[in-house]
């Protein structure tokens, strides 16, 4: 790799080209400058520079690798260096017809250079249930363990707060930056279990701890644990997870357990863009916990925006977010997603279902897309990723190219999290054969795909509906949260 | 509007994944197994008690098994490490067996694409029939699914309309 030479102008392309702008130029050029075949003057040179250029941009890695070291040279412009995307569509050319039909694409989102030191501060604040069901298998005291963690992986210029609540809530460790850690500590071990569980109040001192170190150039991160379902106060909840998002303030929230209620914290987890997680046993809170605030700490860009310009005819149909769980998309405000933050080393990927009605033959614009935000090492201005896609529309399509398969993937276990959700809207509604019917339709789709387990689990809750017409607490988290992590052991989807 | 092979569904055009039953609409017609005429197939069931299913089990050591093609001639040698799936690959629904019968044929002889697996147990081999669409035969004899059988070196295993024979040492 020679950083000296310019391997995008020896391709003639733009240092924004995505990968397949790059296969596509440089297989003109090769045929163009092919010693063999043409009578360019100094064929072969040309030839052998781009040859040389699509070596390293051809290569994800070491396209990297260059562009980080062109950058730190000045060589490359650094203002739209912080993302990078790859879309991948479902057809290239679609078929000329009155109906509408459907189009996937998956947008794939990620940082495009390393971030090295650079990092945004942390202000967490920990809100932790205290009720005395905490005590039960030793909850309490991983939580405290896990608590001491996040204490001592506290960097300079963090701020850091716990609060505990059961029928109220107190301030145990007040935010402070970067205060005494033993102190701190200590205080988290004096936590003793007592009452019972209201969210709200915990939610609420914890939102006040976050204001008082509240930075607009800060990750301002609530995490809540709690093993109860609380009474009364969910409407106040969902309404502070809104006002959060609205302050720049994500929540985290942690299940423990199965009395818990998942529907309540994962609606504040998406409303508020965080994220929700099931811990059935105690043992693993200390490792979901530092996952996260290590996941927190990494953020690059705290509410990546995707925007959507329809040309007529085409819409937005559905939307989700493949990672870090499948998860569906408020599609309310139409063509600008909040997609929530995107980490360093974690690409963000994003499906979209789209409807494109009667087009005329020829080469078409179907829609623009632009994803952006404030990013961590970007300036006040953030970063913006702008493209244009273009279909080609045939009045007779005759032979099919093939789909690519970490869309078919992607897709196929969408489908089956859009089975789960059928079952669960259904049971809401009191359909219970409709949901029975949906669990084993699933089940027969898990097994065909080796997720032995989970296709166990639905298999089981289904019979467990039909002789009772309910499911277990404990089955209904493990389909629900199981399923929606269909996307975490899968390369191909996110890569 | 494009109907699902498999449930009857309605789909918008360039919808991939029915999502009444799961299945990958392009393809979701020919990658499903479709059942034989019972006239092409052999008639008679096998006896899983006749050969010995229940004797003493010897020490277990990874033995290698050739399975021979009978159309193609092609052969496979395989390790018994815990258990060898037989069937056809589809990538789509994620199934991936130990065994791709595809290239020899397996669509056309009404090979599922989860068909039979092979275990060892002791010192000896069993075939089972895991609900293929038409069956498993050993011997020209019909297994019970789920049903465990014992191989002999040189068994001709029949799934489907496709011929295999089993070697082992």
């Amino acid at each position: 790799m020679d950083f000296d030479k310019d391997y995008y102008r020896a391709l003639e392309i733009s240092h924004t080209a995505t990968a397949e702008e790059i296969k596509r130029a440089y297989r003109a050029l090769a045929r163009r400058f092919h010693p063999d075949a043409s009578d360019e003057p100094n064929a072969a040179e040309r030839f052998r520079k781009i040859q040389a250029a699509y070596e390293i941009l051809g290569d994800q890695r070491q396209r990297g690798a260059y562009d980080r070291k062109r950058r730190e040279m000045g060589l490359l412009p650094t203002e739209d260096a912080a993302l990078a995307w790859e879309l991948t569509v479902s057809r290239q050319t679609l078929p000329c017809i009155k109906e509408e039909q459907v189009l996937y694409l998956m947008v794939d989102i990620r940082p495009a250079a390393a971030m090295g030191a650079s990092r945004l501060p942390l202000n967490l604040c920990l809100v932790v249930d205290r009720s005395t069901s905490m005590q039960h298998g030793r909850r309490m005291d991983q939580v405290k363990a896990a608590a001491h963690q996040i204490i001592d992986d506290l960097r300079e210029g963090d701020a850091f707060s716990v609060v505990t609540f059961h029928d109220t809530a107190e301030v145990v460790v007040p935010a402070h930056l970067g205060g005494d850690k033993i102190q701190a500590k200590a205080k988290v071990s004096a936590i003793r279990p007592r009452g019972g569980t209201e969210i709200y109040q915990g939610l609420m001192t914890g939102m006040q701890e976050l204001n008082r170190r509240r930075r607009l150039k800060a990750v301002n991160h609530m995490i809540l644990l709690t093993d109860g379902q609380t009474y009364g106060d969910e409407q106040d909840c969902i309404a502070l997870a809104d006002d959060a998002r609205r302050q720049g303030v994500g929540i985290s929230a942690f299940g423990i357990g199965e009395d818990w209620n998942d529907k309540l914290l994962d609606t504040i987890a998406t409303r508020s863009g965080g994220v929700s997680a099931y811990i059935d046993t105690a043992a693993r809170v200390r490792r979901l916990l530092r996952r996260r605030v290590r996941g927190l700490s990494k953020t690059h860009v705290q509410d990546l925006k995707l925007t959507l310009r329809f040309h007529e005819s085409a819409r937005l149909d559905e939307a989700f977010k493949l990672s870090p769980y499948i998860q569906r998309v408020d599609t309310s405000a139409s063509d600008r997603l909040s997609l929530g933050a995107l980490e360093a080393d974690r690409p963000l990927s994003v499906l979209l279902q789209i409807l494109v009605g009667s087009q005329p033959p020829g080469r078409q614009r179907i829609l623009q897309l632009e994803t952006g935000g404030d990013t961590s090492i970007g300036g006040e201005q953030g970063q913006r990723l702008v493209q244009e896609l273009w279909f080609h529309c045939v009045e007779n399509l005759t032979s099919e190219s093939e789909v690519p398969a970490n869309l078919v993937s992607a897709l196929g276990k969408l489908a089956i999290f859009k089975m789960q959700e059928n079952a669960y809207d259904a049971l809401d509604i009191g359909d219970t054969n409709k949901a029975c019917q949906k669990l084993e339709v699933m089940a027969t789709n898990l097994l065909a795909r080796g997720e032995l387990e989970l296709a166990n689990a639905a298999r089981l809750e289904a019979g467990r509906l039909a002789r009772t017409g309910s499911l277990s607490p404990t089955g209904r988290k493990k389909i629900k949260y199981g399923t929606r992590s269909l996307m975490i052991n899968d390369t191909g989807g996110l890569r | 509007m494009i109907e699902c092979p498999s449930c009857g569904r309605q789909h918008r055009p360039g919808t991939l994944f029915c999502s009444e039953c799961g299945v990958y609409l392009p393809t979701g017609g020919p990658l499903r197994t479709e059942p034989l005429p019972e006239e092409e197939l052999p008639a008679s069931r096998a006896n899983p008690w006749a050969t010995g299913a229940g004797e003493a089990e010897a020490a277990e050591k990874t033995a290698m098994l050739r399975v021979i093609m009978g159309e193609s001639g092609r052969q496979v040698q395989l390790p018994v490490v815990s258990e060898i799936y037989l069937g056809r690959l589809d990538a789509a629904h994620g199934i991936f067996p130990d065994l791709d019968l595809t290239a020899d044929g397996g669509l056309e002889g009404g090979v599922s694409r989860r068909h039979a697996k092979i275990h060892q147990k002791g010192n000896r081999f069993f075939i089972e029939d895991v609900g293929s669409a038409n069956g498993t035969f050993l011997n020209g004899q019909r297994l019970t699914p789920y049903l465990p059988h014992p191989l002999q070196q040189g068994d001709e295993v029949q799934l489907g309309k496709l011929e295999l024979s089993v070697e082992f040492d």
